[in-house]
């Protein structure tokens, strides 16, 4: 067998690994997407207070991530992807603010005042009786609401940490910190939720489930 | 108090799963689209030239379309006068002219003799 010929050989189950590999990538981005994107979607919906608003963040991270860091290794796609999220979240409040700035301005208002309607009129799926529902959702409710007036950096540290699961190493990459600024925020979140919500709020002597 | 920390943990973990469970399917089918989308580009990533092929079909397509529609360029025209100035001024025979047929033949005959 000549050179080129066994080269042309053995390129061709080189070629075919190449395409098993993209294949294999593809679905495990589609498994990490799939398992990330629900969670994601309702920690955007917590710090812009529109879910329609947060499908676009979600999305457009989702799409980033694959863009920018299709490359990397699995591990590292979570703090990455919050890190996308997390930096859309801040550019949509800086947009925000700056169109409240020029609403005040024209002194038309805007309807940011609008109560903010979470609760859907779906059955619920789990089972639950519907006081049981009502009464979840309402402790979510205080929940979120603790969780918005929270100031921005202790807010992403918080959900990164306790609804998404991050561990402190993650959470730093995903907000931009170093470990000890994550630590700091988190432990001061926790100190505000726990006197807003624990001591004073509704839920002070229930036992956590 | 960490034992009032991871409490407080438990329990929001717990709420917001709950939320998370109890999303319409209206946002569930927004986000797999969002899904699929990102997923399409990471494909498209893979086949870069993929990328290039509607710009290079519109640019095919207006080159032939050009090449079709705009007037061809035509030779230039040279005046008869200018050709034969540069006959009278060249430095060639002007009598080997009047004889071209001659000198024609002649040289196919030559090449006839160099075939046999």
């Amino acid at each position: 067998m000549s050179v080129d010929a066994a080269v042309f050989a053995v390129s061709w189950p080189g070629e075919r690994d190449t395409g098993t590999q993209a294949l294999e990538s593809e679905q495990q981005f589609n498994r990490f997407l799939a398992d990330v994107e629900r969670r994601a979607l309702r920690i955007a919906e917590i710090a812009v207070r529109d879910r329609d608003e947060a499908l676009d963040l979600v999305q457009d991270a989702m799409i980033r991530l694959v863009r920018k860091y299709g490359h990397r290794g699995s591990d590292e796609w979570a703090p990455l992807f919050y890190r996308i999220l997390q930096n859309g979240i801040r550019d949509w409040h800086r947009r925000q603010a700056v169109r409240n700035r020029v609403m005040v301005w024209f002194r038309r208002s805007n309807g940011a005042d609008e109560p903010y309607d979470a609760v859907a009129d779906a059955a619920d799926p789990l089972g639950r009786t519907p006081d049981e529902e009502l009464e979840n959702r309402e402790a979510m409710a205080s929940l979120e609401s603790a969780v918005r007036d929270l100031p921005a950096r202790q807010r992403e540290a918080f959900m990164l940490r306790t609804f998404e699961g991050l561990d402190v190493a993650g959470t730093a990459v995903a907000m931009g910190c170093s470990e000890g600024s994550v630590k700091t925020h988190y432990s001061r979140a926790m100190h505000a939720l726990r006197d807003q919500l624990l001591e004073h709020g509704p839920d002070s002597d229930r036992p956590g489930d | 108090m960490k034992e009032k920390d991871e409490q407080l943990g438990r329990r929001a973990k717990a709420l917001f799963d709950a939320s998370v469970d109890e999303l319409d399917a209206a946002s569930l089918s927004r986000l797999n689209r969002g899904r699929q989308a990102a997923l399409a580009e990471l494909s498209r990533q893979r086949q870069p030239w993929v990328r290039w092929l509607p710009a290079a079909g519109v640019t095919a397509a207006v080159l032939i379309a050009a090449m079709l529609l705009l007037p061809s360029p035509q030779a230039p025209v040279v005046p008869v006068a200018v050709t034969d100035m540069e006959i009278l001024l060249g430095e060639d025979d002007i009598d080997m002219l009047e004889d071209l047929e001659f000198y024609s033949w002649i040289d196919m005959a030559l090449q006839d003799d160099d075939v046999g």
